[in-house]
């Protein structure tokens, strides 16, 4: 038996297995709790460094210890690190920062802003918190959350980049000047997503406000974006706002347009608007049909279709997470692998990746520690719980602590090969990447609470369910709680409605049944038949000719999930069999 | 700065293993045991991604970028680091610094990469998993990668294994190395290439004998065992002999009976293209790649040997004859050439009919251990049937044997720690006896690890062994009376009907074998406890019916209870149920709002009790979370004691089909007492609080009206009473929360009228503020017009006063001129009358010359009648300028 051989050298291997902080892809996922404190500690480096060393600045420089203004003067990472702070749980300092900006923020500058960062950055970050403000333990008026400082002021950025809205087209000029309104010679050309991504915060403002002003520009700009499309479905990457002529043809889903689309699904559902998803439905066949291959998305002709670039973008790699929002996943989690496989190629995403090389492109080495990817990897961990996701969490913590950490917080990566630095740390490494880290990693924070918990408050306009779950993250990944849209929309009919029917209940309850059902007799129950009397927005104008052929798939819903699901874990996919 | 200090490291790691490698100096030796020649074997070293000439050591690839694997490192060093460092030379590269050699030269997709460098071969990938065991079983396949067969039980043991086999058969006599040997030694290694785990293994023959039971005859030839199919010999003449194609030709005609199934973690369809090969039997075992033996496997080996034996294959039936240990002598060959009837069918043992008994916590023996295995023992003394390969169990048995364990509980005795084995007399046959060994189930607890210490006294090894000497030796130390077997012609039936039964059912199976260690995970995913001990589960895994069925985890996984779950699949009417998965009820507070339903509790809270409105919804979907407020609110409306909001996630939960829904979110009305009647929420309508009101009124009212009437007055009454008490205590609800509505609508108001009055007052100051600048403004007019005339008179009498100023100044240059002239003829008086002086004083001539002179021109008093006399120019000049000196 030559195998005897071995059996002292197996006793031999008895010594005690070594602990492990970090297992590795032999069974064991990585620890949540661990990395939960890792990341709150990146945080706090970064935030203290800038409050220390940038503020009132925009952002932080972490090479050289200071700050400088990049989208405005508005001590943005102060505005968008504000509801990461509640995230982690750090209430004192919430209610500290949003005294500081209630008393120091102006918008009354002679400052030219792009009209997309401000609105994303500091519009949503201030409607979050202001949202946010009363879980925070922050003293709300009455009227919260239909009125509020933080309220006021998101409306007052807001109301300052609506002059960019008035072109011919109703599409919205790249940059504004937050004294002066449009400059003149300000140039037409404006990205997709400059154009499109405006109905999470806009409509968000409108209802909450009452001025419908904000969601109607918002949807305007959408609905010409809708009609620019070519015909097979694709929209490019630029478009010349006062005539509607696209200038830059690319059509896919990254850079320059990745935020129109994600806003299409996330404006659907925020506002239970048909109209909305079926936009993106349409665009989602398009986009597989032309654009993806071998579950990778290339960039293509808008309007002959043929393969342009066959690079993927970190910025595409919110794609996945979007899928998985409708009911995506297989498709998701196929597509985020492949992308995975580019992070444990170079330790980060590089901004351009040649998928046929397979090596990053000229020029577009770098890695300014987006969030993209790992925002993917929180929605898909909440729908399937494969350890896979928290491995590229703990891969991301470790990479840019290794890499990008300095003394002054973490520095940009200007190229992935030689983890060389630039001198300059992105708000949304506070706002958004460190805030997806922290929830991919803490399944049970409130963000992720899925309807087992609640606020009942009682405003003047009736009394509200708030803080339910199925927050809706805007493109800087600032929630919005979608009930308090549904709170502020003052529907005093509809309470009148609701106590009409109870009444009806209880008195159907007692019997009288068959009085009641001779009332009802005469109106019998149709909905189809009477859709005037519900409250249902208008919809399928856009897409009346298509509705036929759908007919039977309710847009507003995902599909459940295949049996093979269950064991899409650990790398694994399956081809649907349909 | 980092990195040249990790380098240093590096080296001087390798300087140390370089040193113990001489230390140990035992590396260039060849094992003892081992009599084959293994070309480079011994010497094999194994190198990273460094040139091989050096004679470097096994990489643990390179950290990955940003150290992403961190602990990695340390689980390699703790890995192989035992015996093998003797022969092999680990070597850590950081394939990643960009001013390094292995980055120029190599391409990395990820890390760690690990090469494994032979001498004699060069590098091989290691893709397995990361673990120290698996790593450490490469190694030593490496090492190693042919397996000396040197006797007929040892051929057996090869043979009989699940993963095929490929044997050469080679002549050492003539020379130390014989034709073709190395060839089949590097095909061999080739093999690795493909597959690190090798699941085919290759084997040398050198007695001439032993080959012939595998019909090998010339030295040099190739054999590829097969179960089921014809084993076949290389085709020398057809396929070129090199290591390549040997390779090959073994990859493509071998023949899996179990097949491992390791995910290596990337994107991959492995399960995909397994599931869709038809309905699977997924095995999940603990497994030690270094494990000597593995009775597990070799049971399960077994029960896969039976289940595709279609045919009553000898060859067969000898394997199986081997796997349970009994050691008859081979009469015939091997091969499956022309099956020759045995001359002298082997007597068999009968093996046991065993069960697996989970104690209750009350019972004596359970406290120390809480699962027995009974079995059955007969010995079959004269007895020969054709089918003997089987095991006989009835039921009969069973209960009479469990019966006899609980009574004789006593009776047992110490075998090892964690077992103890008892035998007992039949109470109805005291011609058969059974064998009860029992453990306890915390014995995963130790369970497997990487590197885990005692990994040879692994718990299920220990127990199986031990099972086989209760089996095997027990009987013979305890007295029992052996008697000719009891035969149940019924349960011959059904245990024969296992014997290939592959090939009789339109249901086969596929059996997959996963190390549970690595892949617990989808064991869980399909319903095995999360918690178990014993990482042993068994599921059949049906995607077309998309349907899956587990053996029930209470019981032991082994050959009866595998065997009876294969076989009550494959009948027509299969008595097993599908599997639903479903969350654990407890962890839902049973007094909420909503009520969770999981699987268990679909039945009792929705078909059970009154109305039901069910929202069918998963975390992940966004139009389902969106709407949770909705629903918190209609089920704070409605009076919980009679009306039931509820929701299941179905991502957790799998329900009935009838009760699945394929769109989420879905509604679905349960209406009390006629569950038959569901209906569904209009996929069309919006979901708002009213109109699911007005779906629940319209579908729940004719509900009450046949019971109403069918009740009692004064029963009515009272229900109607209690409806009544709901709705006043709605009401009161109601009206507190207008109370709470109009408290914050004062609150509001007066907020409002505070800053209205605030402003009011502003307005007030401002107005005040306006006025007084107003008059302030026609004041500084007033002023400014004052100002203005002010300012011409001024500029006018200024204009004046320089005018006069003008005049003066020419009449004071006119004065000036005047005044000069008056100098200069006060001069030439004063000269005159000096010389007038002079001449009086001399002479008259004089005098006359004098008269000549002119007088000064500008003197006022004697205009220029005469001009000045000429001569006298030079001191007139003279004077002047003394003058224009003293101006």
């Amino acid at each position: 038996m030559p195998f005897r051989l071995l059996v002292p050298l197996g006793l031999l291997c008895s010594l005690p297995p070594p602990h492990l902080g970090a297992p590795g892809p032999d069974g064991s996922a990585p620890d949540p709790a661990h990395y939960r404190e890792r990341v709150k500690a990146m945080f706090y480096h970064a935030y203290d460094s800038y409050l220390e060393n940038a503020f009132p600045y925009d952002e932080l420089r972490p090479l050289t210890c200071d700050g400088h203004d990049t989208w405005g003067s508005f001590s943005l990472t102060l505005i968008d690190a504000l509801d990461t702070l509640l995230i982690l749980g750090n209430v004192s300092e919430f209610q500290r920062v949003v005294e500081v900006l209630q008393d120091n923020l102006d918008f009354d500058i002679d400052v030219n802003a792009s009209v997309f960062e401000t609105n994303i950055r500091v519009v949503g970050g201030l409607l979050s918190a202001h949202l946010l403000s009363k879980k925070a333990g922050v003293e709300v008026e009455a009227g919260w959350p239909c009125s509020g400082p933080l309220l006021r002021m998101a409306e007052e950025a807001a109301r300052k980049l609506l002059p960019a809205f008035q072109t011919p087209t109703g599409m919205p000029y790249g940059t504004v000047n937050l004294l002066h309104g449009v400059n003149p010679g300000e140039t037409p050309v404006t990205c997709t997503a400059g154009i499109g991504t405006f109905i999470v915060e806009f409509a968000t403002l409108s209802s909450l406000t009452g001025d419908p002003v904000f969601e109607d520009v918002a949807r305007v700009a959408l609905m010409r974006l809708w009609e620019s499309r070519s015909d097979i479905g694709l929209v490019g990457n630029h478009i010349d706002v006062l005539t509607g002529k696209w200038v830059a043809q690319d059509a896919g889903i990254g850079a320059g347009v990745d935020s129109y689309f994600e806003y299409l699904v996330k404006g659907a559902i925020l506002l239970q608007d048909k109209k909305l998803m079926a936009m993106f439905l349409e665009y989602n066949k398009a986009i597989r049909n032309y654009t993806r291959f071998d579950d990778w998305y290339l960039w293509v002709q808008m309007y002959k279709g043929t393969v342009s670039m066959p690079v993927f973008q970190s910025l595409e790699a919110y794609w996945p997470g979007l899928q998985s929002l409708i009911g995506d996943i297989d498709n998701a989690m196929r597509t985020f692998l492949n992308y995975y496989t580019v992070w444990k190629q170079f330790g980060g995403l590089p901004e351009f990746y040649n998928i046929p090389q397979g090596y990053t492109v000229e020029k577009r080495e770098g890695y300014p520690l987006r969030p993209e990817l790992i925002e993917s990897a929180m929605y898909l961990y909440r729908a399937t719980g494969d350890p896979t996701l928290l491995e590229l969490g703990r891969d991301a913590v470790e990479s840019i602590e290794k890499i990008s950490k300095v003394e002054c917080g973490f520095a940009t990566i200007k190229d992935l090969r030689d983890h060389k630095l630039d001198n300059r740390m992105e708000s949304f490494f506070l706002a958004e990447t460190v805030k997806y880290l922290y929830l991919l990693f803490d399944p049970t924070n409130f963000i992720h609470n899925n309807g087992s918990t609640f606020d009942a408050v009682i405003t003047p306009y009736g009394e509200c369910i708030l803080g339910a779950g199925g927050y809706i993250f805007n493109t800087e990944a600032h929630p919005i709680d979608p009930a308090a849209l549904h709170c502020c929309r003052r529907l005093k009919e509809e309470q009148w409605e609701v106590e009409g029917l109870m009444k009806e209940f209880y008195s159907l309850k007692q019997g009288r049944s068959r009085f009641q059902k001779t009332t009802m007799s005469s109106g019998p129950w149709e909905p189809p038949a009477r859709p005037g009397t519900f409250s249902s927005p208008e919809n399928h104008d856009g897409v009346r000719e298509k509705k036929p052929a759908k007919r039977g798939i309710p847009l507003l819903s995902c599909p459940s999930q295949p049996f093979t699901s269950k064991l899409a874990l650990l790398g694994q996919v399956f081809l649907d069999s349909s | 700065m980092r990195r040249p200090r990790r380098r240093r490291r590096q080296r001087q790691q390798q300087r140390r293993q370089q040193q113990r490698r001489r230390r140990g100096g035992g590396w260039r030796r060849r094992p003892s045991g081992l009599r084959l020649p293994q070309p480079g074997a011994g010497q094999s070293v194994l190198g990273g991604p460094v040139p091989s000439r050096t004679a470097r050591g096994l990489p643990h690839g390179a950290p990955a970028p940003g150290a992403a694997r961190r602990g990695l490192g340390a689980r390699l060093r703790a890995a192989p680091r035992l015996q093998v460092h003797l022969q092999v030379l680990f070597v850590a590269i950081n394939c990643w610094w960009n001013q390094g050699r292995c980055r120029k030269k190599k391409h990395f997709f990820y890390f760690p990469v690990i090469y494994l460098y032979h001498r004699s071969f060069g590098p091989i990938e290691y893709k397995g998993p990361m673990s120290a065991v698996y790593i450490e079983k490469f190694v030593r396949r490496v090492m190693k990668p042919l397996q000396y067969i040197p006797s007929q039980s040892e051929l057996l043991d090869f043979l009989s294994n699940y993963e095929p086999g490929v044997l050469g058969y080679f002549e050492f006599s003539g020379s130390p190395q014989p034709p073709g040997y190395v060839t089949f030694f590097s095909s061999a290694l080739h093999s690795l290439k493909k597959d690190y785990l090798r699941t085919v293994r290759f084997g040398v023959i050198t007695n001439k004998h032993l080959a012939k039971l595998v019909s090998l005859v010339h030295s040099g030839s190739v054999y590829l065992h097969r179960h089921f199919n014809t084993s076949l010999v290389f085709p020398r003449e057809v396929l070129n002999y090199t290591a390549e194609n040997i390779c090959k030709w073994a990859l493509e005609n071998q023949q899996t009976l179990l097949r491992w199934l390791r995910p290596h973690g990337g994107k991959s369809l492995l399960l995909n293209n397994e599931l869709k090969k038809g309905p699977a039997l997924f095995l999940f075992i603990p497994f030690n790649p270094l494990a000597e033996s593995h009775p597990l496997i070799d049971e399960i080996t077994e029960v896969a040997l039976e289940y595709n034996n279609c045919h009553g294959d000898q060859v067969v039936e000898r394997l199986l004859q081997h796997l349970r240990r009994v050691d008859t002598p081979v009469v015939k060959s091997l091969a499956s050439e022309p099956p020759i009837q045995l001359l002298d069918p082997p007597l068999i043992t009968a093996s046991p009919c065993c069960n697996t008994v989970v104690l209750p916590q009350w019972h004596s023996i359970s406290r120390t251990h809480n699962v027995c295995e009974l079995c059955v023992n007969q010995t079959a003394v004269g007895i020969r049937l054709s089918s003997v390969s089987v095991p006989q169990c009835s039921f009969l048995e069973m209960a009479a044997a469990l019966d006899s364990f609980y009574l004789k509980e006593q009776a047992f005795y110490h075998v090892s720690d964690s077992m103890e084995c008892s035998n007992f007399l039949s109470s109805y046959s005291p011609f058969s006896y059974y064998t009860a060994c029992c453990r306890t189930m915390n014995r995963g607890m130790a369970g497997f690890i990487d590197s885990e210490p005692d990994v040879f006294k692994s718990p299920s090894i220990a127990f199986s062994s031990l099972e086989k000497e209760c089996e095997v030796d027990i009987p013979s130390s305890v007295p029992h009376i052996e008697e000719n077997r009891r035969v149940f012609p019924e349960v011959d039936m059904n245990s024969t009907n296992f014997t290939g039964l592959s090939c009789r059912t339109n249901k086969t199976l596929n059996l997959y074998l996963l190390d549970s260690n690595l892949f617990w995970l989808y064991a869980e995913r399909l319903g095995a406890p999360s918690t178990s001990q014993v990482k042993e589960f068994a599921a059949i895994v049906d995607v077309k019916e998309e349907s899956h069925y587990i053996l029930d985890p209470k019981q032991a996984l082994m050959k009866f209870t595998l065997e009876s779950f294969i076989q009550n699949f494959s009948i027509l009417y299969s008595p097993l149920k599908r599997h639903l998965i479903g969350s654990d009820s407890a962890q839902f507070p049973s007094q909420h709002l909503i009520t969770e339903v999981t699987t268990d509790t679909f039945w009792e809270i929705v078909l059970q009790k009154q109305d039901v409105l069910l929202l069918y919804y998963a975390q992940w979907c966004g139009f389902c979370s969106s709407l949770n407020h909705v629903f918190i609110q209609l089920a704070r409306l409605l009076p919980t004691d009679t009306f039931t909001v509820a929701r299941i996630d179905v991502s957790q939960n799998d329900l009935p089909w009838e009760f699945m829904v394929d769109r989420l979110p879905t509604v679905l009305f349960f209406p009390c007492n006629r569950k038959d009647l569901s209906v569904k929420y209009p996929e069309d309508l919006p979901i708002t609080l009213p109109n699911l009101l007005k779906f629940i009124l319209h579908h729940s009212d004719p509900a009450f009206i046949p019971q109403n009437l069918a009740n009692p007055p004064t029963k009515e009454c009272l229900q109607r009473e209690a409806v009544l008490q709901q709705h006043i205590s709605h009401l009161e609800r109601e009206i507190q929360k207008l109370r709470a509505e109009i408290n914050t609508l004062l609150r509001a108001q007066m907020q409002v009228e505070a800053q209205l009055s605030s402003a009011r007052r502003d307005e007030h100051r401002l107005l005040l503020q306006q006025q007084t600048l107003k008059k302030q403004h026609s004041l500084l007019q007033l002023h400014t017009e004052q100002l203005q005339i002010l300012y011409e008179q001024k500029t006018r009498e200024l204009e004046e006063v320089a005018q006069k100023l003008q005049e003066l100044a020419d009449a004071s240059e006119n004065l000036l001129t005047e005044n000069s002239w008056l100098k200069i003829l006060v001069a030439t008086m004063e000269r005159k009358l000096e010389s007038k002086d002079g001449a009086e004083n001399l002479n008259a001539p004089e005098e006359e010359a004098h008269s000549d002179y002119p007088e000064p021109s500008g003197s006022p008093r004697l205009p220029g009648s005469t001009p000045p006399p000429a001569n006298i120019s030079s001191p007139l000049a003279a004077e002047r300028s003394n003058e224009s000196r003293t101006d």
